[in-house]
């Protein structure tokens, strides 16, 4: 014979799930794509095609000199969503892209970095560097500056 | 004996890696030392087999392999920039492009060197990048001069770049170009040996217009003219002996065109030429074309095909000279990309080349290749 636990037993459980579920659906809400430089960058702010041109290595100025894109290979979610909303391209065609540009004009490709301690390395070397992180990894930073958000959660 | 496209016997023999070697060297010496410059390097393998199955001549049937590596170096320096390709096969090696840049501004640019044809779309898009072009085999139309080309697609001499960028991102590239052409020799077009200055080679005279409703993005559409003075070696074959002197016209039409997952790649090329014998010219015209498309089947797979054709080039006395130009290809194939940079492609044709008389050499062909860039 089946035996049917009572609602008022479930409860807790229940209750627990909604929770969970609430508190999933508020961190991804809060997820944040920023833009990010140096602290002591020369770099303010980068319009959206500012940002296209120097992650396909095409040369975008800040006072005279040329900014430096880095690109994360580490976190696949991180890269989705920045090359779907910011570069407007799949990883293949990106990929593509760069390679293509790179054959034929010689134009330099961004540099890679496959964690975020080394993009903040890298951005401190360089006085025009960008980079993209999570918000919450950029505030966690203090050798980093926010200058955009790239993308906000839904 | 009819000749293939991968015949060791009709491969260039410009083997010089030491000469190459040294004049890197002068070049990265002469390079103003700057803080910001930057090198890059790429490597572009490839390994292919290729079956042939002959509908004329059993004796052309057969496999051959290729093994090819294509390596670029470029150096970006302030308003500098150099770049090299050298190509090595099982067949042949060359330096394909040496050519330097001076940035006059973001928008304007001015090469000096060796370089693709930009008239010659393949050679100008894909250069010797084998992992880039989706498909294995090139259309016969944009072939190398050693694999039967109808048209130059290297050059030596001057090209100006020059970008104006239109409202909502699109973007007009202008380019010109004036240089050196290739000689014809034997039963292909060679290009100029800027080793051997003074082997006869005349002028070359190229413009290309394209449109890009995304300056950023890949999708373009584009004109092209050419006009090349082509010396001929009448010593090198009977077939040229009272020849003297070849000039070749073209204007091109070509698209090159993405939406979503499918991807468009035709090029349309009208041919006028002057054939100068000792006692008689000879005017030839003919049209040459072809259409690729592609579909990305997932993020892994590419299916393609592609039908390459042409008007009045049955009977062109030009033509007829390069009895390896594949004059007709119907090929269907696919790719697997896979291990972030590397692909694996098959590919099934019925061709047919011009031949020696006023028959096609039909046949066909089974390609397998791997390919990759490395880093």
């Amino acid at each position: 014979m089946e035996r049917r636990v009572p609602v008022i037993q479930r409860t807790p459980q229940i209750l627990l799930l909604v929770t969970m579920l609430l508190s999933a659906e508020s961190s991804w809400a809060d997820r944040e794509v920023v833009l990010v430089t140096s602290r002591d960058s020369a770099v303010e702010s980068l319009s959206t095609l500012d940002i296209r041109k120097a992650y396909l290595g095409i040369a975008v100025l800040v006072g005279g000199e040329p900014v430096r894109a880095i690109r994360r290979r580490d976190d696949k979610q991180l890269n989705e969503i920045f090359l779907q909303s910011v570069m407007a391209m799949s990883l293949k065609s990106y990929e593509r892209r760069i390679l293509s540009l790179a054959l034929k004009y010689g134009t330099p490709r961004p540099d890679q970095v496959d964690d975020a301690a080394a993009l903040v390395g890298l951005l401190e070397s360089s006085s025009r560097g960008i980079g993209y992180m999570w918000r919450t990894d950029a505030e966690g930073e203090d050798r980093v500056r926010i200058i955009g958000v790239l993308w906000r959660g839904r | 004996m009819t000749r293939s496209p991968h015949n060791p016997e009709y491969a260039g023999a410009r083997t010089r890696p030491l000469f190459v070697v040294l004049l890197a060297g002068l070049l990265s010496l002469s390079v103003p030392a700057h803080a910001d410059s930057e090198q890059d390097f790429l490597f572009f393998p490839s390994i292919e087999g290729f079956e042939r199955f002959s509908d004329s001549d059993p004796a052309n049937d057969g496999f051959e392999d290729h093994v090819m590596a294509d390596f670029l170096y470029t150096l970006n320096s302030d308003r500098f920039r150099l770049l090299a390709e050298y190509f090595w096969s099982n067949k042949e090696s060359e330096l394909e492009r040496l050519q330097a840049a001076w940035l006059i501004s973001d928008e304007t640019t001015i090469w000096a060197g060796r370089f693709h044809s930009i008239s010659n779309y393949w050679a100008s898009e894909f250069h010797h990048g084998v992992y880039l072009q989706t498909t294995i085999s090139r259309p016969g139309l944009d072939e190398w001069e050693d694999n039967s080309g109808p048209m130059p697609s290297h050059i030596t001499g001057l090209q100006l770049d020059q970008l104006f960028e239109l409202q909502d991102g699109a973007g007009l590239k202008f380019g010109l170009v004036a240089g050196v052409a290739p000689t014809f020799a034997g039963e292909e077009l060679v290009p100029f040996d800027m080793l051997d200055s003074n082997s006869g080679n005349e002028s070359a005279f190229e413009a290309r217009l394209i449109y890009q409703p995304q300056m950023l993005s890949g999708s373009q559409i584009g004109l092209s003219a050419a006009r090349n003075e082509i010396a001929v070696d009448s010593s090198s074959s009977p077939d040229l002996a009272d020849l003297d002197n070849i000039r070749q016209v073209t204007v091109g039409v070509f698209i090159d065109w993405e939406w979503a997952k499918w991807h468009l790649l035709t090029n349309w090329v009208y041919f006028d030429i002057d054939m100068d014998y000792v006692d008689a010219r000879i005017k030839d015209d003919f049209v040459l074309a072809y259409v690729q498309a592609e579909f990305d089947a997932s993020d892994k797979w590419t299916l393609f095909a592609r039908s390459e054709f042409g008007f009045d080039e049955d009977d062109s006395p030009y033509l007829r000279l390069l009895p390896a130009f594949v004059a007709h290809r119907h090929m269907l194939g696919a790719r697997w990309d896979f291990a972030d940079s590397q692909a694996l492609t098959a590919e099934i044709a019925d061709t047919s080349t011009q031949g020696d008389d006023f028959t096609h050499d039909s046949f066909k062909e089974l390609r397998l290749q791997w390919s990759a860039v490395f880093p």
